[in-house]
């Protein structure tokens, strides 16, 4: 059994789902496999996470979907950004520099002696 | 919407979900395959992985955001489920609660069509009906020339208008000639309520000023789709009218019905062209006569009751001016006594608004407490049914649905039934406005009344399901509620019982009210069929005809009509045959002030009379005792002495005991001098209702009396085969256009007069037995469930030696416990409820001690027949049966 070896932050799921159906229309095991492989094995998404966050960012028409052949040949679903989504991927982005920015300088400043 | 989706393509869903997972776990097997894992081992580790798809799948439709239709959906499945596991019950819940709501709609709809409904036109609640009251005979109409006082003076208002209603006029169109109804009316009428014409033009106030020579029509949107297939080509069509060639100019609005709740005009002439209509002289100048109903529109800011203020004023300066004129201080009096009102007006006209407005209010009454009789008795047939299916909540309980989400459940049941009820009630509600409708046409053409249910009843029907709804399975789903640690199938907890009970009692106390209510209406309607109104009904035909609108002279008019009676003793099979003014039970008349030989200098206030003029044989043809002297005949002619047959209560006022025959009589007014004698004293005869009183009545010979524009009505008593076609030929022979109108029986007459006593009789009747049957269903299935519940105690009691008997009067004692007290309970609302009522009873008191004493026997006999049955099934149980199963 693989555990992920950094947990996520709350909420920061759909924005990783996001950015990755950003660059193409990609299928629920390609988003699995993708982050995993940018991020270095570093970020493992478990399915029962996965799934239930597509649903829900579809559900919130942030995400479309379509059947389509996938490279093995079967019908996959595969999941790609709407209009909404590429707004919502924009404030989140923009949300998450100037989160990680202000921790780091709050870190920083705590090593600093 | 997704839920919509959810709804329509839930199985599509599903499915694709399912591909989407499994999809992934097989690319996820066939990398670690590719990894060099085996193929069991593989599956075993992503299946750890995924940790159970089913899990997964769940948290996706969580995530869908559509749960609740899923739930909802599962649930109406279950609920099916479970009514058609138990079709007596689902069928005896959604024909009670159809016929409940059914029957409430269909009044409601009939209600706000005739009481609340806005006339389709411009801004109706700034109309206004002035109405002119005449003490003692109520609402009575206007003269033209008070209308355009009141045009005049009054500064409340935009503007008046002012109708009549002349129906049954014959027109020549195209050749034929065809009877039709006209509206006569101002020339603001249009303007007035802001109605554009759905084809051609309407006519305006010019035709106010051009009395005799505006013979424009306008005709209503059904009679321009019956008669000329909506050709538009109409206008301009001219049609004939006695000697007056009139023009169509246009169509009213399709929505449009006339300003009358229940009759439509066909054509709608200006009031300027009464004489070319009705023929003979224009009533425009005669301030006597009064033929004209009012409606203004408020000007903008004015309120209602500042209108009614100023036109209070305004009337009672003219009523002032013209009693300076009235010759006699009666008359003076008696003028000085009216006065006006003003009302909304934005319904229209209404008659029936006066006539049924207070039965249809009581009838709503009787209706929703037949429906809340069906929903209490609902509810205690659910608790029964959920207290049997406390096995299956609890299992449901155990294996971790929430005590709401199993109340949910229940009430999605019973929004199962509310639904299938009030659809098929909506669908009962068309069927009974059709049947209220015809017995308001009342052996008529049917009523211009478009009660076919529209969105606001609709939305009535909706709301009073949802409530019904809640209120029967709301008791239900509470019960499950409280019951979430009561271990499994223990003992029924007397709380829930003693609900039950309370919901039988006021079921019993329902009950007895619709049937108290039932009852009296009922017995009010045997008492004015059984009343002696002093003629003998059956056997005689009456009838009118259309002589008032062939346009001949005062004369003419008066001699033909003396006439008929004549051609039709000529029929064969005619035994006598009257002219009157008033036939019996007309509800009109005229009165008049007399004086009588030796009171002629000091006649009273009280020497007033009903006036009524006959023909011969009259007495004899609606079998009227005549109890001193003899009733006109060939020897009374226009020459002749003037003569006059008064009735007893007329004999014992002016002459006491002494005898009346060959005494005089004169009437006040230019007439004084003139002696009328006496020659005969007849039994008093109700004229003006059934419910009315028996007037002090004097009978002219008609042959005496002074031509006038009034018709008579005929009266001819024959054997059964003499109808309409005789009397047409008998009429023929005396002028070729002369054509009977009207033809009915005695019996159907005086019938219909009671139409508002046979509507509420009939109607609340059916409601009494409605609740009866309810309670009786609702009896004999809790008392079932009871039983059935009891059975190990009764069958102990029966292996201990109690017999049938025993077992069946516990049962009934029960029930006889809790009816009389039901009965009771509803005795006593009914005391108080009841005396509202009074008025519309007749020769029996609100609280009529018979009536209340049969409803509760009754009401008690049928619940001890319907809980007979389950005592009876008790009672037959083998013990050893009973106790073996238990």
């Amino acid at each position: 059994m693989i555990k992920p070896k950094t947990d996520l932050p709350q909420g920061t799921l759909d924005m990783l789902i996001l950015r990755v159906v950003a660059l193409e229309p990609i299928h629920g095991y390609g988003i699995a496999a993708r982050l995993k492989q940018i991020s270095k094995d570093v970020l493992q998404v478990q399915q029962g996470s996965l799934y239930p966050a597509l649903h829900r960012l579809e559900n919130r028409k942030w995400l479309a979907a379509e059947w389509r052949p996938s490279e093995t040949g079967r019908e996959a679903k595969y999941y790609s950004l709407t209009k909404a989504g590429e707004k919502q991927l924009a404030l989140e982005d923009d949300n998450w520099q100037r989160l990680t920015a202000a921790v780091r300088l709050v870190m920083k400043s705590e090593a600093a002696p | 919407m997704n839920w919509l989706r959810r709804l329509f393509h839930g199985d599509q869903l599903e499915r694709q979900l399912e591909t989407e997972l499994s999809y992934h776990v097989e690319r996820r097997i066939a990398e670690l395959i590719s990894e060099g894992v085996d193929l069991q081992e593989a599956t075993r580790r992503v299946r750890i992985e995924f940790g159970g798809e089913g899990q997964v799948a769940e948290a996706c439709r969580d995530a869908r955001g559509t749960r609740w239709v899923e739930d909802f959906l599962r649930d109406c499945r279950h609920g099916i489920r479970m009514l058609r596991r138990s079709p007596g019950f689902t069928i005896v819940a959604i024909l009670s609660l159809a016929l409940g709501i059914g029957a409430d709609t269909a009044i409601f709809s009939l209600m706000d069509r005739v009481m609340f409904r806005m006339m389709p036109v411009r801004e109706p609640q700034r109309l206004v009906v002035i109405t002119r009251f005449h003490p003692p005979y109520g609402a009575a109409h206007v003269s033209y020339p008070l209308f355009q006082s009141f045009q005049k003076e009054l500064r409340s208002f935009d503007s008046l208008l002012a109708r009549n209603t002349i129906t049954g006029v014959d027109i020549k169109i195209d050749g034929s000639i065809e009877p039709v109804n006209f509206d006569l009316v101002s020339g603001s009428y249009f303007q007035l309520l802001g109605l554009g014409a759905a084809v051609g033009r309407m006519f305006d106030e010019s035709a106010d000023r051009a009395p005799g020579a505006s013979a424009y029509a306008v005709i209503s949107y059904r009679y321009w789709e019956r008669r000329f297939a909506s050709n538009p080509a109409v206008i301009g069509k001219t049609f004939k009218r006695l000697n007056t060639m009139f023009t169509v100019i246009g169509v009213t609005p399709r929505e449009f019905f006339g300003t009358v709740v229940g009759e439509e005009p066909d054509i709608t002439v200006p009031l300027t062209m009464d004489a070319q209509v009705r023929g003979g002289d224009s009533w425009l100048q005669q301030p006597d006569y009064n033929w004209l109903t009012l409606m203004g529109r408020l000007k903008p800011g004015r309120t209602i009751s500042q209108a009614r203020a100023e036109t209070e004023k305004v009337f009672a300066n003219i009523v002032t001016a013209d009693a300076r004129k009235d010759q006699y201080d009666r008359d003076r009096r008696a003028r000085l006594n009216e006065y006006v009102e003003v009302q909304p007006g934005g319904n229209g006209f209404d008659d029936l608004r006066r006539r049924f407005g207070e039965p249809l209010v009581i009838l709503m009454a009787m209706v929703a407490l037949v429906l809340l009789l069906a929903c209490a008795n609902l509810a205690n047939l659910l608790l029964a049914k959920s207290a049997a299916r406390q096995s299956e909540i609890a299992v449901r309980l155990a294996i971790g649905a929430g005590p709401g989400r199993v109340a949910r459940q229940l009430l999605t049941e019973g929004l199962l039934l509310a639904v299938a009820g009030g659809a098929l009630g909506v669908l009962l509600a068309f069927v009974f406005d059709e049947g209220l409708v015809w017995m308001l046409s009342n052996g008529g053409p049917r009523m211009q009344l478009d009660v076919a249910p529209d969105g606001r009843v609709l939305l009535f029907a909706a709301t009073v399901s949802l409530a019904a709804c809640i209120l029967f399975s709301l008791a239900p789903a509470l019960q499950t509620m409280r019951q979430t640690f009561q271990p499994a199938l223990s003992e029924i907890r007397a709380s829930r019982w003693v609900l039950g009970k309370a919901l039988i009692v006021a079921q019993m106390a329902i009950s007895v009210l619709l049937l108290i209510g039932a009852g009296l209406f009922g017995r009010t309607l045997l008492n004015m069929y059984a009343m002696d109104p002093g003629f003998d009904r059956r056997g005689v035909l009456l009838f009118s005809t259309n002589a008032a609108r062939l346009g001949y002279t005062p004369e003419q008019f008066q001699r033909m009509q003396l006439r008929v009676p004549e051609e039709l003793r000529a029929i064969q099979g005619v035994e006598s045959a009257a002219v009157s003014k008033f036939p019996p039970i007309s509800g009109g008349g005229w009165d008049g002030a007399f004086l009588v030989e030796g009171k002629d200098t000091a006649h009273s206030e009280d020497d007033v009379a009903h006036i009524n003029s006959v023909g011969a044989d009259f007495f004899k043809t609606f079998r009227t005792p005549i109890l001193m002297g003899r009733e006109f005949d060939q020897r009374d002619t226009e020459t002749s002495p003037r003569v006059v047959v008064v009735n007893e209560a007329f004999a014992r006022h002016a002459f006491a005991d002494r005898s009346a025959v060959g005494k005089w009589v004169a009437f006040e007014g230019p007439e004084r001098s003139t002696h009328y004698e006496i020659v005969g004293v007849v039994k008093d005869v109700k004229y003006e209702s059934v419910r009315g009183g028996f007037p002090r009545t004097v009978y002219m010979m008609a042959a005496q009396v002074p031509p006038g524009p009034d018709s008579y009505t005929f009266a001819l008593r024959a054997r059964p085969g003499v109808g309409p076609a005789a009397i047409a030929a008998a009429l023929a022979s005396v002028d070729r256009s002369l054509r009977p109108a009207n033809v009915i029986s005695l019996e159907d007459h005086v019938s219909r007069s009671l139409l508002r006593e046979r509507l509420v009789a009939t109607l609340a009747g059916f409601f009494g037995v409605q609740g009866l049957l309810l309670s009786a269903v609702g009896i004999y299935g809790v008392m079932a469930f009871q039983v059935a519940r009891r059975r190990r105690e009764i069958g102990i009691r029966i292996a201990l030696g109690a017999n049938t008997g025993t077992v069946i009067g516990m049962v009934l004692s029960q029930t006889a416990r809790l009816t009389l007290l039901g009965s009771a309970i509803g005795a006593c609302c009914g005391l108080v409820a009841l005396r509202g009522i009074g008025e519309m009873l007749y020769q029996v008191g609100p609280n009529d001690p018979a009536t209340f004493l049969t409803a509760m026997t009754g009401l008690l006999a049928v619940a001890l027949a319907a809980a007979y049955l389950p005592g009876r099934n008790a009672a037959r149980a083998n013990p050893v049966d009973t106790l073996r199963t238990e």
